[in-house]
């Protein structure tokens, strides 16, 4: 009775925090789940959770910077299951020590270039390796990670960059694919409590602007996630949804 | 024995034992609410202008094994929607879920004319029911909501809103309204535990008794799906905003139309 039953469906940052959130959610609604991580003990990890739930999952290790490693995930999933119907974008640095948060003259150039060819050039990579087998199947569902910060401009420049990149490049993949009956959409959360090592008061710190006022949970964006790879948005296409309990509103 | 049942009923239904009002409810895309809300498991009221509508639509939700009751109502009376929920607790003791769906669409005896020539009366008439309706319908149910602690409601405005579709400024200014009141009242209600979206269709093959097939046909080309819009491809969203899956989602509009405006 899953509203994912049959579906295969690659989550790329799947081994951790939003990513694995995602994966065990969708599995829990019938899909084989991908999971894609750059850290393959990480993505085993959950792969195994899932198979102990009584769930069909794969690891896949993948850069998703490297057309190469994106083009051989695609292939290890179609060999695997044969399809892909879904895909999630969810692989992103996001957050420091990982990158820098300062003006602009102070953000390293490379630090730059790095974060773009993850959190945006990744999707593309990762769309343009997968969008072959679904064309030929004449149906798939893209969700791509983007973030509230697009909204409120509240956050580090190159981050807040690439995820407004991914808005725009949601847009237009769906014009493109939509012939084919596959959507793309985004979803944008607010910032998430994923990382339990993090200081935890960066997340409380987010609360009083929200009309929820508390802390979001990577499970608060599993819905979103499973409405968006589901049958129930197939006339939905080209959209960003934002989910952060009502801070920015889009 | 009643209560192994109702174990097996709470792993299917995503709304079950939710009671939910749909304004408009009796037909068209409202009627297609109450169909998917039903197979979801709630309860729900069928709440229109048009009385008779309502209470067939309700009888064949009952048939079928649901719970629904029908609520003839005029969005734009105030007196009306506060009768609206009190029926709706007197029956169900409590209230879930509004879809303020009842609306004059485009189509339907309207006049579509520039704004320097379009009636004041026919501003005020579509502000009334467009605009006016949601806010009386979401006062009339907040006070119950917020001492529950928790509410869903969703308001349905249009892809027009974004395409600024000319010679009908008083339905797009009435949808543009609506987006306004639910980004403000899920800043008001959600420490209430009531979350507040909005959804904007494209044009929807829903009267098609009325309109001719080429009307809806004509969209078809600008869309990144090349079809008509039917009922049945906003029920997934509702559903979504009626439950759970959404308890974190608040003030947003989700435009669905098969790809032409973009939000």
């Amino acid at each position: 009775m899953g509203r994912l039953d049959g579906r295969v469906i690659i989550v790329t940052g799947g081994g951790q925090g939003i990513g694995r959130a995602f994966a065990l959610g969708f599995a829990k609604e019938g899909a084989k789940v991908a999971i894609a991580d750059i850290n393959g003990p990480a993505a085993e990890s959950v792969a195994a959770e899932i198979g102990e739930a009584g769930g069909d999952a794969l690891a896949v290790v993948a850069d998703v910077s490297s057309e190469e490693s994106t083009k051989a995930m695609a292939a290890t999933v179609v060999g695997h299951w044969g399809r892909i119907d879904g895909l999630m974008n969810n692989a992103a640095m996001f957050q420091r020590p990982q990158i820098t948060d300062g003006p602009i003259e102070e953000i390293p150039v490379e630090e730059w270039d790095r974060v773009m060819a993850v959190n945006l050039k990744g999707p593309f990579l990762c769309c343009r390796a997968v969008i072959g087998q679904m064309k030929e199947q004449m149906y798939g569902k893209i969700v791509n990670i983007s973030s509230g910060t697009v909204f409120s401009g509240r956050s580090i420049l190159h981050y807040v960059s690439s995820k407004g990149g991914v808005t725009a490049f949601t847009r237009v993949l769906a014009k493109q694919t939509g012939d084919w009956n596959i959507t793309v959409n985004s979803i944008a959360p607010g910032l998430t409590a994923s990382d339990p090592e993090r200081d935890q008061s960066a997340y409380e710190g987010r609360v009083s602007a929200r009309s929820i006022p508390r802390v979001q949970e990577p499970d608060d964006l599993v819905g979103a996630g499973v409405f968006l790879l589901s049958s129930e948005s197939d006339f939905m296409s080209g959209q960003t949804m934002v989910v952060d309990g009502g801070a920015v509103m889009h | 024995m009643a209560s192994a049942r109702r174990v097996w009923t709470i792993a299917v239904g995503r709304l079950d034992d939710r009671v939910i009002i749909v304004t408009g409810g009796a037909a068209g895309i409202g009627r297609a609410y109450i169909t998917g809300f039903v197979a979801e498991g709630a309860k729900v009221v069928v709440a229109d202008i048009d009385g008779e509508g309502a209470a067939k639509a309700a009888a064949e939700v009952v048939a079928g094994g649901g719970e629904a009751l029908a609520v003839t109502v005029d969005v734009s009376d105030v007196g009306q929607t506060e009768a609206m929920a009190k029926a709706t607790l007197d029956r169900f003791g409590r209230i879930d879920g509004l879809v303020n769906n009842a609306a004059i669409a485009i189509r339907v005896k309207h006049v579509n004319a520039p704004v320097e020539e379009l009636p004041v009366e026919e501003w005020d008439r579509v502000i009334a029911v467009n605009l006016r309706g949601p806010f009386l319908c979401c006062r009339a149910v907040l006070p119950h909501m917020k001492s529950r602690g928790y509410g869903k409601i969703i308001n349905i405005a249009s892809g027009t809103f974004f395409k600024g579709t000319p010679f009908i400024s008083n339905y797009v200014a009435s949808k543009g309204g609506v987006i306004g009141l639910t980004r403000t009242l899920a800043r008001e209600a959600g420490k209430s535990g009531i979350t507040v979206n909005c959804i904007a269709p494209g044009l929807t093959a829903s009267e098609t008794e009325e309109m001719p097939a080429s009307h809806y046909e004509a969209r078809v080309p600008d869309r990144a799906i090349k079809r008509v819009e039917v009922p049945e491809d906003l029920v997934g969203a509702a559903i979504f905003f009626m439950s759970k899956d959404s308890d974190f989602m608040t003030g947003q509009t989700i435009i669905i139309d098969g790809g032409v405006a973009i939000n």
